[in-house]
Order: C-alpha cells, then structure tokens, then sequence
C-alpha cells in the first residue's frame, strides 16, 4: 500500500439498513490486507458492520423546520411545560459550580472594556430618559409585559424561537438553559462587584425605573450577558436551527428592555454581549454533558 | 443485494449502496482511485463554518492547525492549535486590496493584520477558542466531504475481534488539499463574517466555502426586498448605525472577494427561489458560486430548484407533500398511513444519503456505543466516525472539493480568480434535463452516475 488512496482499491465502505459495513472490494477483507475481521464471529459474512446510529429521522437534520414541527405535534397533546425541565436543576448544578472555579483563571479576567466615564454614562442616560417616555404610550404595551416577565425565570425569549416553549421533550434543554443563566448569574456578579458601576438612575434622578433597581452594580448587565451566553451556547450545538440567529436578536431584545426599564446603560447591555462572548469557551467545557445531552435532543 | 420490487411500502427495506456514491456520480472517484497522486497542500480551502473536530483520522492530515482560526469567542480571532508557541505562521496575503473601497471593512482589516503580527498571542488577552470537537458537527462533516484523506488505524480488541489495523476508505473529493477552519458564530453581528472573509483573503485561500446562510436581518427575506422601515418593525431589537454600515458593506466585500477566488456557498434547503444570502449574490460578474442539490437518481433534490443557481450537486433527498408535488418513500414506516394521490412522484424519491466524517465517539451525529472518552491512536469501533448529512451543505462542500481537486490537479491555474474557476467548473458539468428544470452537475471526466434508478 503506497498511498492512503489506494485503500479506495481494495475496501470500500457499504450504506446498509443497519448501519455503516466495511467490506474488502473485490473480496474479503483479509484478501484486502487486513486480516482479523474475517472470523465467524464478526458480521456480515466476512464484513465488518457497525452501527452509524443512523436512524432514519437523521435525515431531517437538513432542515429543522420539519423537525421541530413534527415534535411539536407530538407534544402538545401531552400538556408539557418548561417548567418540567426544571427537575433537571433540582439539585444546586454543584459539579459545574466545582469545575467553573477549578478554572476560575480562565473567565475570572476576561478583556471586558472598562466602563464609561461618568460624563459619557449621563449622556447615555438621556436615551433612556427617551425611553422612559416611550416605554408608557401604547405602542409599548408588549414591552412593558415582556420586563414584567423577564424580571424573573421567564425562559420565553429562549425557547420559543426554537419552538419548545410548549414541550415537554426537551428537558435537557431547557435545563442547560437553567444551567447557563445560574452560572453566568454568579460569573456576572464578579464583574459588576469589580467594576462597581452606579445604576443609571443614581446619575439621572428623573429617571424613574420601571422595576426596583437590583441590589447590585450596572455594569455589565447580567440580563445581557446570560441572554446572549444562552443564545451562544445554543447556537454552539444547533448550529444548523433556523432559529440559531434569531436567538441573539431576542437576546438582545432582552437586554435592551432592561434600559426601556431604566436598570441599564446601553453600555451595560454591550459589555454583557462582549463577556457572553468570550465566556463561551468556559462554558463549554463547565456545561458539557449537559450541552451533548442537550444536542441529542435535536439530532 | 435486496430486491426492492418485491418489497412491501413502509417495510424499510433499503438497498445497500456505496458510502462514496457521490464521488462516483461525479466522475471523481475513479480518478482518485485510479489516477496520478500529486503534491498535497497545493490548494487551500478555507471553510467558514463551525468548528472542525481537527484529529479525526481522516481530518488530522488535512487541516492546516496553524492557520485555523475561531472568530466564535473572539473578534479578532483566537488559534486553537499553538498550545504555549506564540504565532508563526505564513500570511501570504496581507496587503490585499480587496477592501480598499469599502471603509468600515478596511479598518477592520487593519486591526486584522495589525493582530496576524508575528510573535502575537494565539488567544489575544486570554479568550480562549471555542472549539471543542464535542461541538463541531457540521463543520467537520463539510471538511470531510471537502477534503478528507482514506486512513488505516489500530482497532482496540473487542467484540470478537482482536487487535488490528483497520482500513477507513473514505475521502473528500480533494484529498490532496489543505483544508482551514474558519469557525464563526451566529450571532447577527456582520463583523465576525467579515473578519471571516478578510481572513480567507489573507491566507490566500484557493476556494472559500460558506455552507450556510448569513443573518443579515435586510436580506435573510428576500421578499421584503428593501422595505427597511417594515424590518425594522419586526425585528425584536434593531442593528445600531456600525451594523447598517457592516452589512451594506457585506455583500460588496464578498463579490470583490469573490473576484479572485471562488466563493462557494450552499443555495437553502427550503427551495428559496434565487438562493439564501449570500449565495443569491451569484450572477454572471463575481465568483460567487451558488449551489443546490440533486438526489442520487439524477433529479432535483426535493429541498432544492434551480432558480438562480450556478449549478446542482450531489447530495441526499427529501420528501414531498405538498400542493405542488408529493413527492413520499414508500419505504418509510410512516408511509401506509398516508393518503398518497394515485398521480404522484413517489418514484423520483431517492433514499441515498451522502455519508461523511463525524465528529468521533458519543458526540455528533453519530454516536458511538461507548459513554467513555474515546481512545488515543486507536478505535473500538468506527461507526460514529462517519455520518449521514445532506442538503447543499452537502453539495455546497462536495462543489468546493470538486473546484479544489482542480487547482491540485493543475487543470485549474491557482490564482486565475473566482470567474475563472467558475468557469472552468462550468465547463467540467454536464446540463441535465429533467421534468422539473434542466441544471448543470460537475462532471469529471465528462460524464455522470446516478445509482438510484430504481422507479423511473
């Protein structure tokens, strides 16, 4: 055998209904070269089979439309809810916490910019003053509920676009999307802790938040950041969903709504986009079971 | 082998059928099989995709580590592959002029080359890549068919087989090229595709190939065509004036790309008339290359049409059934159950699948049967190293090795442009006709197989 290629003369692989079966071309495969498959104990009569887990629904993985809506007849008629999947964080997620600061050197001095001067935060402040105004005029009805909602566990933004906010066979994912908004809630704080930024109402008294301000820092915005940490995990193992992008405008509609609410600068909203980002790679490693068992959801 | 006229509808009863079929139907596999081995590295196809699970054994020798980069995590990219060396590679393409008149692109190409400088961190202030292989499906399925290598590897005893070597007879339709990651993410954030495409620019890539769509929130529904202002108005949240002027600023860079290298991007697998973005950039002027699919009987796959499409390539199929067509297999277990019309497609329907590289062990789109970490140099089993995919992804990859093994071959001069190369693939297809439209469909040695004929 002189070349990789000229294995493509002697063995081929062969597409069975079972699976994925190397064969010898013109014979066996020990006639190929490679002796040891041809016992009476391995498969196919002198070919070596293996499965390819090659169920037949893998072939809608080209187009998840199809998919989804065929899960999602499937489910409805079982009254699932997200709030099933929450029996997935049951338990304080205590290995991820042990692993995320087993490598707390890798998200803990991220390159998030430094926060705005104080002059450039109350000239941001005269959009959200904007804001405000507009945040009471009809046209802003939805909004409004929508702050109302994400003032707390309201995972909407997340699962409707990828269809199983009415599901309930996708436990795992909506516990990975548990996972991450718990754990960026705890990475995020680190950050506001350090940069101690004063809320936008702090510098403009006429603002007069839509909710209580939180009980911590501005800057970076933890809605932000977990939104879009959730939208890039997700998207990391769905890359192919229709959704995979409209997940990051709804993220970002998330964040946004924190400044119609006055709780957030425009800035606050941009440094949780940027530390999402960048947090990913930890991510990935801290939530990995729960992201694979999340994909197998899917695929 | 199974006779399929004898089988009952819905009993899945499919025939066997080569893993490398599509090689075959384009005239490819032959000539690898058969034909003169050349240089390896000649041509280099940069793949902007997800990431690549870079050590499958049909992978490692193709990826060129040095030069993959992962725009997911950072803008200005991070390496994966240099461990604790600081960056040495080659960038044979820094000064290109390919953003000179487009401003917004041109300043991000500077902060580009600034950080490409010799001696910089592979991870620039400490973010990571994220890379994982774990999650690296798509894109290692696309290498695969772009530019994978056969391989032999130690199989771990077991099962009753003993300790072996195992053949892995599997390649690209350019196993003779370099193939460079270029992962992105898909955040609706124009600059990481931009970084993308000024980074294939830089390394001088041979052929680009982009197997997905850019959500550019103007263009990503064609109908809507340039009602700004309705847009706008459904979008959950706007893009800010950086953003409108990025992706104004988009489509213009990958044409002036295009121009000298061929841009190879795969056509939606919903029928989209004229292409997603930005394979509906393809026209007679620029070197995008947009591609759609035909199934293994020669016809138009059912997720596929030919409207504004350079040309159709080999991939899986789907059903149909719908007001224009039904379009069903018969073999499927679902199929007794529904209402089919006496006049129907059924018989244009192929079950061929295009089999590719996946991302190895209990990940992927193939799952091993073994819930440990995979083995280092040796298998216990290869199943989950290889997948099903499909759709023009699929035919989008196998065209991007297709115009690569041209480059390798020395049949296509490097550096003669995306027109060219666009060209000269043109002039290595075939037109077919068939009922639904006539397309063109890479042709080799000037003539194509189809193995599913079964039914027509």
């Amino acid at each position: 055998m002189n070349h990789p290629l000229d294995l493509l003369k002697t063995t081929e692989f062969v597409v069975t209904r079972t699976g994925l079966a190397l064969r010898g071309a013109a014979g066996t495969l020990t006639e190929a070269g490679f002796p040891g498959f041809d016992s009476g104990k391995s498969a196919s009569g002198g070919s070596l089979t293996t499965l390819l887990s090659l169920n037949r629904s893998a072939r809608t993985t080209l187009n998840r439309n199809r998919n989804r809506n065929r899960n999602r007849n499937r489910n409805r008629n079982r009254g699932g809810s997200p709030d099933e999947g929450t029996a997935n964080l049951s338990l304080e997620p205590w290995r991820e916490r042990m692993v995320l600061y087993q490598m707390a050197g890798s998200w803990t001095d991220l390159p998030v910019p430094l926060p705005p001067d104080p002059e450039q935060l109350r000239i941001e402040t005269a959009e959200l003053l904007r804001k405000q105004v507009r945040l009471h005029t009809p046209a802003e009805a939805q909004r409004r509920d929508e702050i109302r909602a994400e003032s707390g566990l309201d995972l909407t933004a997340y699962l409707r676009p990828l269809g199983i906010d009415d599901c309930g066979d996708y436990e795992a994912t909506v516990g990975l999307v548990l996972l991450v908004l718990l754990l960026c809630d705890e990475i995020g704080l680190s950050y506001k802790h350090r940069f101690d930024v004063p809320r936008p109402s702090y510098i403009e008294p006429r603002l007069r938040p839509f909710l209580a301000n939180p009980p911590h820092a501005s800057y970076p915005s933890n809605h932000s950041f977990q939104s879009f940490a959730v939208a890039f995990v997700l998207s990391r193992i769905l890359p192919e969903h229709p959704a995979s992008s409209e997940l990051f405008l709804r993220a970002r509609r998330v964040a946004e709504n924190r400044e119609w609410a006055g709780l957030h600068y425009p800035s606050d909203t941009h440094a949780g986009h940027d530390l999402a980002r960048m947090v990913t790679p930890v991510l990935e490693i801290v939530c990995r079971e729960q992201m694979l068992a999340a994909q197998k959801e899917w695929i | 082998m199974l006779d399929q006229a004898n089988t009952q509808p819905g009993s899945e009863d499919y025939a066997d059928y080569p893993a490398l079929w599509h090689l075959d139907s384009i005239g490819v596999l032959s000539h690898l099989r058969d034909g003169a081995r050349v240089k390896e590295g000649r041509s280099r196809v940069a793949i902007i995709d997800t990431s690549v699970a870079v050590d499958h054994p049909c992978l490692a020798p193709a990826v060129n580590r040095d030069l993959a980069v992962d725009f997911f995590s950072n803008r200005l990219g991070a390496f994966p592959y240099y461990q604790d060396r600081k960056l040495d590679a080659t960038f044979p393409n820094l000064a290109t002029d390919v953003a000179d008149a487009l401003p917004a692109c041109r300043d991000l190409l500077n902060e580009l080359v600034d950080r490409l400088a010799r001696g910089s961190a592979p991870h620039v202030k400490g973010v990571a890549p994220a890379t994982s292989p774990d999650f690296s499906t798509h894109g290692t399925a696309i290498a695969g068919l772009v530019g994978a290598r056969p391989a032999t590897v130690s199989l771990l005893p077991g099962g009753g087989i003993g300790s072996c070597e195992v053949p892995l007879p599997f390649c690209g339709a350019d196993p003779f090229c370099e193939i460079i990651p270029i992962s992105t993410n898909f955040d609706p954030d124009p600059e990481v595709l931009i970084m993308a495409f000024l980074y294939a620019e830089i390394i001088d890539a041979s052929v680009i190939l982009l197997p997905r769509s850019i959500p550019d929130p103007y263009r990503i529904v064609p109908e809507l065509g340039g009602d700004a202002d309705f847009i706008d108005a459904v979008l959950p949240a706007k893009p800010n004036a950086r953003e409108h002027a990025l992706w104004r600023e988009l489509p213009q860079l990958i044409i002036s790309v295009s121009l000298k290298r061929p841009v190879i991007c795969a056509a939606g697998n919903a029928r989209e008339r004229g292409g997603i973005y930005p394979a509906n950039l393809a026209d007679a002027d620029n070197g995008v290359i947009s591609v759609g699919a035909a199934n293994a009987k020669g016809l138009i796959a059912g997720y596929s049409q030919t409207d504004g499409v350079t040309l159709l390539a080999p991939s899986n199929d789907a059903e149909r059934y719908d007001r224009l067509s039904v379009r069903l297999d018969v073999q499927d277990a679902r199929f007794p159950d529904r209402v089919c019309p006496a006049q129907n497609g059924n018989a244009k329907f192929s079950y061929f699948e295009i089999i590719s590289t996946d991302v190895p062990g209990r990940h992927g789109y193939s799952y091993s049967p073994f819930a440990s970490e995979e083995p280092q140099g040796a298998l216990r089993e290869f199943g989950s190293y290889f997948c099903r995919f499909g759709g023009t992804s699929a035919a989008s990859a196998i065209v991007a090795g297709f115009v690569s093994l041209g480059y390798s071959m020395d049949d296509l001069r490097i550096g003669t442009g995306g027109l060219a190369a666009k060209d000269w693939l043109l002039s290595k297809s075939v037109q077919i006709e068939t009922d639904d439209g006539a397309f063109f469909y890479p042709a080799w040695s000037g003539s194509v197989n189809f193995p599913d004929l079964y039914g027509l």
